[in-house]
């Protein structure tokens, strides 16, 4: 998610030609056609996902997490009597090949996809997808424009950016009772997005936005900046940036005696940030979906995940596993192979119960659920700390229910 | 005005740094007419040495004073043999040619350092035990720690040392006088060679001592740490009067000084701007730098 938008920084100019490759290409494979929307042979869900190069194990741990659903569902006896197959395609977190993976997977037949992990590799792949009315559930791509730009045809079980944005206001704002709030952001995308839309819902909630302004990733002495914060008189301070600034940030703060509350978004709850902050780290608060181990209703699939692959589910795996179960759930309900009925299938689906909490989609296909949350950290790790209740107005202990 | 004064004191700090870095660019620059492109890469290899050290010593935390001087001189020791290694590898086969062959091969080698180090640390990041924990000085308004001090200290004696050995003995006599004619020191008998390689030892010492010193301030350290501050470094030595020596330690202190202000009267934002703004005008109006190049007997 947060990783995925940074992407996009230096990989417009390949964005555009690799969305004009797709548009050769979509004519083309549409006379092929594969024609499958009989009723035999296994259900085919398609993951995108970046299975080499940077982001790998991402998208590795992904992949695994698609599996495990699958298998589950075959276990069950499939959907209509059918199995469910998985078929992967390799995005590398980048356009052109994000791109390349969508025509791989509608001509190897699928009937939806569920996956991906960089928005930048997304953004080419939607329309090659919505050409021919397949569904696409992402599971980690919080861009907002993915669905915005979407027309119903994309779905995601991750939340938006701007979505974090009004849940860190209303935490500071309502939880933290705090007056006068600062944003930092390091000019990226994502980060951008996210100040903006803290800001927008700050002010909406009455409080005063004293500062927002980036710093320049990479330069390792904030205290500059942290001073310049300080002198503003904030509350809070929200960072919005990446874990590699979040640490030191954390650190100065605390050799400059400031004393303002410093939280951050999800793209700093690594695990570097508590290592290179060290003590200083306590009490920091960070607004980030809610981790596998944070979700009791993960517990099965957590075990089913270690079980087949030996090693923990990644950040992503939980929402990967929700996408692939809710897309089996559509076809089900749809009776039907044909993405259209799919699309209508997951428009009408209401509290499917994913581990991850109910799905339920809006008319563009994000989730109405509020799903961002809060972890402090404590002892020297993130561990829950409060969520939002269902009327979306009160903080409750993120671990009830 | 307490915020004046913290940003002074941020500014120092930083400033410190850029200054160590910065002589080692003026240095090599003076002899080989080289700007060292792979010099910030050096101190990023110095960083990751001194951590190896302390997780070698197996130092988690608290003030292991003893740990800290080995990791530093370990540090210092590696980018000094490293820097050495380069300049005969890449650089001493190409000096009769042209001087873009030579600034080539250091832009390779400096991405060769780069791409191995990130190859070999797979990318991450790493954290140097919290070491420097010290406690501060002045805690009220403004805030100084003892770890900035001992910082501040510490480079401030490396400059000293290095002042001494350049005018007070006959190597650093040697390198003022190829620093001035290559041709004219080779007549006097001074093996110009040797004392290529030995600038580079002695510059490469100084950025690995910075890199050390830099993960036990900051303790986070990456394979692209050197490229930002190593750009900075090097606009100082051009801002100093590039082989000039004092001019290149007051111009990077004076660097670290705008980064601050700048953060705190403008934006953050502004920084790089303002910095290679400078750089540019610097370039274009005095091209020897504010503080003139000493070696202007070259004709």
């Amino acid at each position: 998610m947060t990783r995925s938008t940074s992407r996009d920084r230096g990989r417009r100019f390949r964005l555009l030609t690799a969305t004009g490759a797709g548009l050769v290409l979509v004519p083309l494979a549409a006379a092929c056609g594969s024609g499958d929307s009989g009723g035999s042979g296994a259900i085919r869900i398609g993951v995108p996902a970046p299975l080499s190069g940077d982001s790998a194990s991402a998208g590795q741990d992904i992949l695994a997490a698609a599996k495990v659903a699958a298998a589950e569902i075959n276990q069950a006896g499939g959907v209509d009597g059918r199995d469910v197959q998985i078929v992967e395609a390799d995005d590398q977190c980048s356009a052109q090949q994000g791109a390349q993976a969508a025509q791989k997977l509608l001509n190897s037949g699928v009937v939806a996809v569920a996956g991906g992990y960089c928005s930048g590799a997304a953004v080419p792949a939607i329309p090659i997808y919505g050409r021919r009315n397949v569904p696409f559930v992402l599971d980690a791509s919080t861009n907002p424009s993915l669905t915005d730009t979407g027309k119903g045809k994309v779905f995601r079980t991750c939340g938006r950016d701007d979505n974090q944005g009004l849940v860190a206001a209303k935490f500071m704002t309502g939880q933290l009772r705090a007056r006068r709030i600062a944003l930092l952001h390091d000019n990226t995308t994502y980060a951008k997005g996210l100040a903006d839309a803290a800001a927008n819902s700050v002010k909406q909630f009455g409080g005063q936005v004293v500062y927002q302004d980036a710093l320049q990733p990479g330069q390792s002495d904030y205290s500059p900046v942290l001073t310049k914060v300080a002198s503003t008189k904030p509350d809070v301070l929200y960072f919005t940036g990446y874990f590699a600034e979040a640490g030191l940030l954390m650190k100065q703060r605390k050799q400059l005696g400031l004393t303002f509350t410093l939280m951050g978004g999800d793209a700093t709850t690594d695990s570097t940030v508590l290592k290179t902050a060290g003590p200083a780290a306590d009490g920091y608060i960070a607004t980030t979906a809610p981790l596998a181990k944070d979700l009791p209703a993960a517990a099965a699939f957590v075990s089913a995940y270690k079980a087949a692959n030996k090693a923990d589910p990644g950040p992503f795996s939980v929402y990967e596993y929700d996408a692939v179960k809710v897309v089996a759930k559509a076809v089900d309900d749809a009776g039907s192979t044909k993405g259209a009925d799919i699309t209508e299938a997951l428009h009408k689906i209401k509290d499917f119960p994913g581990i991850t909490g109910p799905i339920t989609f809006d008319d563009k296909g994000d989730r109405t659920d509020p799903l961002y949350i809060t972890v402090r950290v404590r002892n020297g790790a993130f561990t829950a700390h409060k969520k939002l209740d269902k009327s979306g107005g009160t903080w409750v202990d993120a671990k009830s229910s | 005005m307490s915020e004046f004064v913290q940003y002074l004191v941020n500014g120092l700090t930083i400033g410190a740094f850029l200054a160590l870095i910065a002589l080692g660019y003026s240095m090599i620059y003076g002899v080989v007419r080289l700007i060292n492109f792979a010099h910030g890469d050096v101190f990023m290899i110095g960083a990751f040495a001194g951590f190896g050290t302390l997780t070698t010593l197996g130092v988690t935390g608290g003030t292991a004073l003893p740990a800290i001087v080995a990791a530093v001189a370990v540090g210092a020791l590696t980018t000094g043999v490293v820097g050495t290694g380069i300049a005969r590898a890449a650089y001493v086969p190409l000096l009769a040619s042209p001087r873009l062959a030579l600034l080539i091969a250091a832009i390779g080698v400096s991405l060769a350092l780069q791409e191995g180090v990130k190859v070999l640390t797979d990318a991450r990041f790493k954290s140097y035990p919290n070491t420097l924990d010290g406690g501060q000085i002045l805690s009220g308004s403004v805030r100084v720690t003892w770890g900035q001090l001992a910082l501040v200290v510490l480079s401030v004696a490396l400059m000293a040392g290095l002042w001494l050995f350049v005018t007070r003995t006959m190597t650093g006599t040697a390198m003022r006088a190829l620093a001035m004619d290559r041709d004219a020191a080779r007549l006097q008998g001074v093996n110009v060679e040797r004392l290529i390689l030995v600038t580079f030892f002695v510059g490469s010492l100084l950025a690995g001592a910075a890199g050390v010193m830099y993960g036990l301030y900051y303790t986070q350290i990456s394979f692209g740490m050197g490229f930002l501050i190593g750009l900075r470094a090097f606009t100082a030595a051009v801002l100093g009067g590039i082989g000039n020596l004092p001019g290149t330690m007051v111009a990077g202190v004076a660097i670290g000084l705008v980064q601050s202000f700048s953060a705190g009267y403008v934006s953050s934002r502004w920084t790089d701007v303002i910095i290679f703004g400078l750089l540019i005008a610097v370039l274009a109006f005095r091209p020897t730098g504010l503080f003139g190049e000493r070696v202007v007997e070259r004709a």
